[in-house]
């Protein structure tokens, strides 16, 4: 499996890097493998439908593995911001256009809210700069005449956008997986951007946004909160089964005396590790409620 | 059943605490909410913020150490900087601090700083609501047991518990008093009691002179840091030794969740062994394995006889504890009349044994060790309440439980009133001055055992002036020490040529201010109140959000069938899980707020769901 893993991740950089066909047969490589993998077919799915062109590369599984309508709706993506500033304006324009394409019914949400809604409008930013004096205002001589500076120190070199780090590609690829409900996936990248800058803002937002849909997915497989799960096996086949230290931990506590509740509160884990773990013990078999 | 109000015993332990009442003439322990008849006496405030009380809390004592207050009787009424407390901050993990006063301890706990009698307050009230459980209505009224030793600070801070945890206190009496009393001890008898008590975490063994119905403590000793938990820790000795032998040195000392899962699987088999002659310790997926393997297991075999090996020592320190207590006393084991086994350790075979050896006599049995002080608890506060009939009163006397005297030249204690006095009591001694022309004396009131001073607990102090100048040795000062029946004690201190007097009235102090007191009654009550509205609101909320999503899940089959020939509205079925979702993570946090944030979510998608299950045109952001 962790071929697989790797295969996968290999998909992802080069989808997120723009290198179309590369990450095509990545997934395809990937079904190959494990032709049920939600997270390759969904990107398939995804490169269908923003890729036509790409889709029918002689490799295409559409003869093997049937794949979901590409109509199937995306999940929601966390709202964290009016628009993502990082889309870029081409996919923007394109959005757009497809957004006009034949459907005359539009809901609300499915556009960016107009800044009038929000209030007074903001005095438009203006981001000065040194180059190209002459086609505007001449900074050198407004500058001695008023307050106004440029933002860049003089004789310091201007910072040049640089290629796309680690951590934007994992940004970018985490808003990837999010938008595929991915949320696990999702979540590993965002805690590596998170080792490597752990005041990174947006990644926190997304951490915030993956966990709170994660545990909230976990935990309605438990069902109400204030059950008393039980062993659903014998004690002694217990050990039969393949689990890690915390999991026994969680396990152990479950004596039949113990509501999920009073679980996460003995667990000692963060809400989101018990909340996995129990959900798996249901769903193994190992713990009713 | 009669009509009385209810009314309750407590067992107020180190480790486990018991509640018990008198029903239709008969003494019962009061199981608690989980079904259980001890309650951890432990406090914590889990890592999820939630705060635990009794048998959760003690799930997690080792994992969450320092938010999980046990022990607190340890700390109760205990000044700051005592050898007691500087003892019990040597082997604490949670963190203690002085209170505002700088005399009294104060813990550390959630972010924040709380009295003890705060924390034995939570147990207490955790305890006072089985019993509301049980009884079905209010209980307001308990009789709370303390050690014998105890002193009236420390008394006083165990009431001041009890009325923050909303209960008239109607007696404090000594544990060892209680275990005779549950036994019946006192009607028709004389003889000499030994309570041999060994709990979870201290020993003590305590005298007892009964006769015509009166109890008198005439003996006290006892290890304060020895109980059940030592055997217990014997046994996670063994355990971990045994594991790291077996599987390359694995130290489970280093992992919390697996020291937490050993510690409570010694004490069970520690139980077990007291009726099995041997028991299976068997914790799967106990440790993590390293990197790419899987997590160990423990498997391990107990016996008895191994278990009793392993802690011949600790009940050999019982034994010469209890003899020397007797000695003190001045007696021999065989002018013991009977002996009380107080205290689940006892239950275990070879404790009971050693007992029988040395007094040469089979312990009393009839009452159940882990209950006898709780039900001798619960039929004095049925006394108190409910007439007794002629003859079978149930008198308990209450006596000083430390010597109670003052400081004198040389820095040592003299003893005016001897422990064990029945109250109310009045004695005088005379005094007199140490320098020629000496016009004052300062009395420094004490109580405790030590022949030093310093070693004893200051009560109060007061100057007496305008005595007439003399030699030393020839005035005569008479110092009268007077308590009433309430404990409250009265020094009285007069030059017997002048007639000048001067006095002190010592209500022994919980180390917590009446204002303190007062401010934390309050916060209670606004916070008792403020939890009631928001469990209204709380279910107001969850009620309404349940009827919409009840009405949404019945709507769902229409919706997807009408969404099968549409092109429109697929992730309608989506959207709505994903708002139900959120509405049922908003109920189990009780968060109210969170609903009605979710509410109008909710309200849209009903009507989503109306219109497309009515094969109608979806309404505006629908």
């Amino acid at each position: 499996m962790s071929d697989l893993a790797e295969i996968i991740d290999r998909g992802v950089r080069a989808y997120v890097t723009g290198r179309i066909p590369e990450a095509l047969a990545a997934f395809q490589q990937a079904l190959a493998l494990d032709p049920q993998n939600a997270k390759a077919r969904g990107y398939l799915v995804r490169i269908q439908s923003t890729h036509p062109g790409a889709a029918t590369a002689p490799t295409s599984f559409h003869g093997r593995v049937p794949l979901p309508d590409v109509a199937h709706p995306e999940p929601p993506a966390p709202t964290l911001k009016p628009f993502d500033v990082s889309t870029p304006v081409e996919e923007l324009a394109h959005a757009h256009a497809a957004a006009g394409d034949g459907h005359a019914h539009h809901h609300e949400e499915d556009f960016a809210p107009s800044p009038w809604d929000e209030g007074p409008a903001a005095g438009a930013t203006i981001v000065l700069s040194d180059e190209g004096a002459g086609a505007g205002i001449d900074l050198s001589a407004v500058s001695e005449k008023s307050d106004l500076r440029p933002l860049v120190p003089e004789g310091q070199a201007p910072v040049l956008r640089g290629p796309p780090t680690d951590v934007d590609l994992w940004l970018k690829a985490a808003k990837e997986l999010f938008a595929l409900g991915d949320f696990t996936g999702s979540l590993e990248l965002i805690e590596k951007i998170l080792i490597v800058d752990p005041d990174h803002g947006e990644a926190r937002d997304y951490l915030r946004q993956n966990e709170a849909t994660l545990v909230s997915m976990y935990e309605s497989k438990l069902g109400p909160l204030h059950a008393v799960p039980r062993l659903a096996i014998k004690p002694e086949e217990v050990m039969w089964l393949n689990l890690d230290h915390r999991a026994g931990f969680l396990l152990a506590q479950i004596d039949g005396s113990v509501d999920y509740e009073g679980l996460f509160a003995v667990s000692g884990l963060p809400r989101l590790d018990t909340a996995r773990i129990l959900a798996n013990l249901i769903a193994d078999g190992v713990i009713r409620s | 059943m009669s009509e009385l109000e209810p009314v309750i015993g407590i067992d107020l332990g180190t480790t486990n605490s018991v509640v018990a009442t008198v029903r239709d003439g008969v003494p019962r322990v009061i199981p608690n909410r989980g079904g259980l008849l001890l309650t951890p006496s432990i406090v914590a405030v889990a890592k999820n913020g939630k705060r635990l009380v009794g048998a959760l809390a003690k799930r997690q004592a080792i994992t969450n150490a320092e938010n999980t207050v046990f022990a607190a009787k340890r700390l109760i009424g205990r000044r700051w900087g005592s050898k007691e407390v500087e003892d019990a901050r040597q082997f604490l993990p949670y963190q203690l601090v002085a209170g505002p006063e700088g005399n009294d301890v104060r813990v550390q706990l959630g972010g924040r700083t709380v009295s003890i009698p705060e924390i034995s307050a939570v147990v207490l009230a955790e305890l006072k609501a089985d019993a509301e459980a049980w009884f079905g209505r209010p209980v307001r009224k308990a009789v709370v047991t303390v050690p014998a030793y105890f002193n009236d600070g420390q008394r006083q801070s165990t009431k001041d518990a009890g009325r923050i945890a909303g209960l008239e206190v109607l007696r404090i009496i000594n544990e060892p008093t209680s275990a005779a009393l549950a036994y019946g001890f006192g009607k028709q008898m004389e003889k000499k009691v030994v309570v041999f008590d060994l709990g979870g975490g201290t020993f003590d063994v305590s005298i007892l002179d009964i006769g015509k119905s009166v109890y008198d403590v005439v003996g006290v000793g006892g290890d304060t840091y020895l109980g059940g938990e030592d055997f217990d820790r014997r046994i996670m000795d063994w355990l971990t030794f045994a594991f790291a032998k077996e599987n390359g040195g694995v130290d489970l000392r280093q992992d919390k969740m697996a020291l937490q899962r050993l510690k409570d699987a010694s004490e069970k088999s520690k139980c077990d062994l007291s009726t099995a002659p041997s028991t299976a310790i068997h914790l799967p997926f106990l440790v993590s394995g390293g990197e790419g393997k899987g997590a160990l297991h423990l498997d391990k075999q107990l016996t008895r006889e191994k278990l009793e090996e392993l802690t011949k020592d600790l009940v050999e320190r019982c034994i010469a504890v209890t003899d020397k207590t007797l000695r003190d006393a001045g007696l021999r084991a065989a002018q013991v009349g009977e002996v009380i086994l107080v205290g689940g350790m006892t239950r275990m075979p070879r404790v009971a044994r050693a007992v029988r050896d040395y007094f040469g006599r089979e312990p009393s049995r009839g009452v159940h060790p882990d209950e006898v002080v709780a039900l001798g608890a619960a039929i004095q506060a049925h006394a108190l309440v409910a007439p007794q009939p002629k003859g079978e009163e149930v008198l308990l006397l209450d006596v000083t439980p430390q010597n109670l005297g003052l400081m004198v030249v040389g820095g040592y204690f003299n003893t005016v009133i001897p422990r064990n006095t029945t109250v109310p009591t009045s004695q005088t001694h005379l005094f007199t001055t140490v320098q020629d022309n000496q016009t004052s004396v300062r009395i420094a009131v004490l109580q405790g055992e030590s022949e030093k001073a310093i070693e004893n607990e200051l009560l109060g102090e007061f100057i007496l002036d305008g005595i007439r100048p003399g030699r030393r040795g020839d005035v005569s000062i008479e110092v009268t020490f007077a308590i009433s029946a309430d404990g409250i004690v009265g020094v009285s201190a007069r030059d017997v040529a002048t007639g000048a007097e001067q006095s002190i009235t010592v209500t022994a102090t919980s180390g917590l201010t009446e204002d303190e007191l007062k401010r934390i009654l309050d916060e209670q009550r606004d916070e008792l109140l403020e939890r009631k509205q928001t469990t209204r609101e709380f279910e107001l909320r969850r009620d309404r959000a349940m009827a919409l999503v009840r009405e949404i899940d019945g709507l769902r089959p229409a919706v997807e069938s009408a969404l099968e020939k549409s092109r429109f509205g697929k992730d309608a079925i989506q959207k709505a899980e994903t708002v139900i979702a959120r509405v049922r993570q908003a109920i189990a946090a009780r968060d109210a707020g969170a609903i009605e944030v979710e509410e109008e979510q909710l309200d849209r998608t009903l009507q989503l769901f109306r219109a497309l299950a009515a094969g109608g045109p979806m309404p505006a952001g629908g």
